[in-house]
């Protein structure tokens, strides 16, 4: 169990009467590129939240870095989450003060040069700008952190091919590579390049979880052939596609 | 990292008070000349009273003008104080606030600090906004004014320290009480956050379930307290005797008051800490 980044044992969560994590169990070691793959409402958010002490888990331990989601792990976590959660009287600038202020692995040279880069203006208040330049200054500010820890919540989901590219690239070129990623996406094929390792999560339980060089060799297939054989589901009316 | 996190709240509520702060004065002051205006202008009979209805119009709107800047500012720093929680912590803010570094009580005392001092300047802008109003209006209410200051100024230094221990006891009780208050809702829109669905009509309902149960409490304290009290003091009535036990009941009250408020905080930092739910 040592030397695991993230363990999950027995993790349960309910909303309501809806079950949203069952039992979960998942170990994760540092230094990986891995995505949490798996449909819609199969647990990836509810996962990720409760890595970030977002959500509680109703039974259960979560460990990050051996500890409890507390004050130490969210200091070495860099989160993504699916929404954007800015207040919109905040400058790019003040949120990339807030960020220096309180994370001390944020580079905010890093952030300044991607910003220029992107022709992002500091200045301008976050309601001013569209949902993707939105987007654009929440993965600056969680790739200019050298974390331990990357929970990047669908990062390509509603976006074009090519902004997926910058957003995989973006990720590459600037993640800790002795920390790890964990990348939540339905998105296979645009990911399936840059993983390491897949977890395959279903109705709040890791179902597959291997390195992609072993789906590879092993089963012969790529990741996206093989998530599409684990969740497939038989069409209304019967027939294959 | 708390003074980081009251860095960070202090400047969310101040862009939106800082024009709230100014325009209640600002307004105050050209209502207190509207009213001179108006008071001028029907002293010298030689004029229309043409002139003295347009004014006592403008006077109007001013005192119109006024009144709304106070209710403004009124509403508005209840309004903040209950968004800046529901908003910054439990909603998608609360992503950002929840995954800083900081511990659970930080985060809940930061917002409570700077809404009391947000509170607080605004009663104090109100007050003074209402004694620009009455400096500036009339040569009679300035007379007025300045005479009513001079007797109890006069009463006032003849009277010794207890009366002014007492002065800041109760400057301290309203001080416990304004955050006191701002707690109660925190502690309301915690529980109301742990309901499945309509979590602010659980909010409202836990609301009036504190209230009725700290009525009922603090009853129920103030009738013991009141039994272990003599029967008979009141024989023994004099100038110091009331002095003193208005220091003892102005503690009392402090008394109370800061353990509601400890209450309150436990219940919203514990919900926040071990129930956290952004969904």
């Amino acid at each position: 169990m040592s030397g695991m980044l993230i363990q999950c044992q027995e993790v349960w969560k309910n909303y309501g009467s809806k079950r949203a994590l069952q039992g979960l169990n998942l170990q994760l070691e540092s230094g990986k590129i891995v995505g949490l793959l798996g449909p819609n409402g199969s647990g990836k958010t509810t996962l990720i939240k409760t890595l970030n002490g977002l959500l509680t888990p109703d039974h259960g331990v979560v460990l990050v870095d051996g500890e409890e989601p507390g004050t130490y792990t969210k200091s070495i976590v860099s989160y993504l989450p699916d929404k954007p959660y800015f207040a919109g009287w905040m400058k790019v600038s003040d949120l990339f003060d807030l960020f220096e202020d309180f994370y001390e692995d944020f580079d905010r040279q890093k952030a300044d040069q991607m910003c220029k880069a992107l022709q992002i203006d500091e200045r301008l208040r976050m309601k001013t700008l569209s949902k993707g330049t939105k987007e654009k200054v929440q993965l600056i500010l969680v790739m200019s952190r050298q974390a331990r820890l990357y929970l990047l919540d669908e990062p390509i989901a509603g976006v074009d091919p090519a902004a997926r590219d910058y957003i995989l690239s973006t990720i590459l070129n600037n993640y800790n590579p002795e920390g790890t990623v964990l990348i939540s996406t339905h998105l296979i094929s645009d990911v399936e390049r840059v993983l390491d390792e897949v977890v395959f999560i279903r109705d709040g339980r890791v179902v597959f979880q291997d390195l992609v060089d072993n789906i590879r060799e092993k089963e012969g297939k790529s990741v996206d052939e093989l998530f599409r054989e684990v969740f497939r589901t038989v069409p209304f009316g019967g027939g294959e596609w | 990292m708390l003074g980081k996190l009251i860095k960070y709240d202090l400047k969310s509520m101040s862009r939106a008070f800082i024009p709230m702060w100014l325009l209640a004065p600002v307004v105050a002051l050209m209502l207190s000349f509207s009213i001179r205006g108006t008071v001028a202008w029907a002293n010298q009979s030689r004029l229309g009273s043409l002139f003295v209805v347009g004014n006592g119009l403008l006077m109007a709107i001013m005192g119109i003008l006024f009144f709304g800047a106070l209710v403004g500012l009124f509403v508005m720093t209840v309004v903040f104080v209950i968004q800046r929680f529901w908003n910054g912590l439990l909603k998608e803010e609360g992503y950002l606030m929840f995954t800083l570094p900081v511990k659970t009580w930080e985060l809940v005392v930061s917002k409570a600090l700077t809404a009391t001092l947000v509170s607080g300047v605004s009663i104090l802008m109100g007050i003074f906004s209402g004694m620009i109003l009455a400096v500036f209006s009339t040569e009679e209410v300035i007379r007025s004014l300045s005479m009513a200051w001079k007797y109890v100024f006069s009463e006032i230094i003849e009277l010794g320290p207890t009366f002014w221990l007492n002065v800041l006891l109760f400057i301290l009780l309203l001080i416990l009480g304004t955050a006191q208050s701002i707690y109660h809702a925190y502690a309301a829109m915690a529980i109301g956050h742990l309901f499945q669905t309509h979590k602010v009509v659980g909010s409202c309902v836990s609301y009036i379930a504190i209230s009725i149960t700290v009525s009922i409490v603090s009853n129920i304290v103030n009738a013991i307290v009141s039994t272990a009290l003599p029967d008979n003091w009141f024989n023994y009535w004099s100038y110091d005797l009331m002095e003193m036990m208005s220091t003892a009941y102005l503690l009392y009250l402090i008394l109370g008051t800061f353990l509601e408020l400890v209450v309150y905080h436990v219940i919203t930092e514990r919900i926040l800490s071990t129930k956290l739910n952004l969904e």
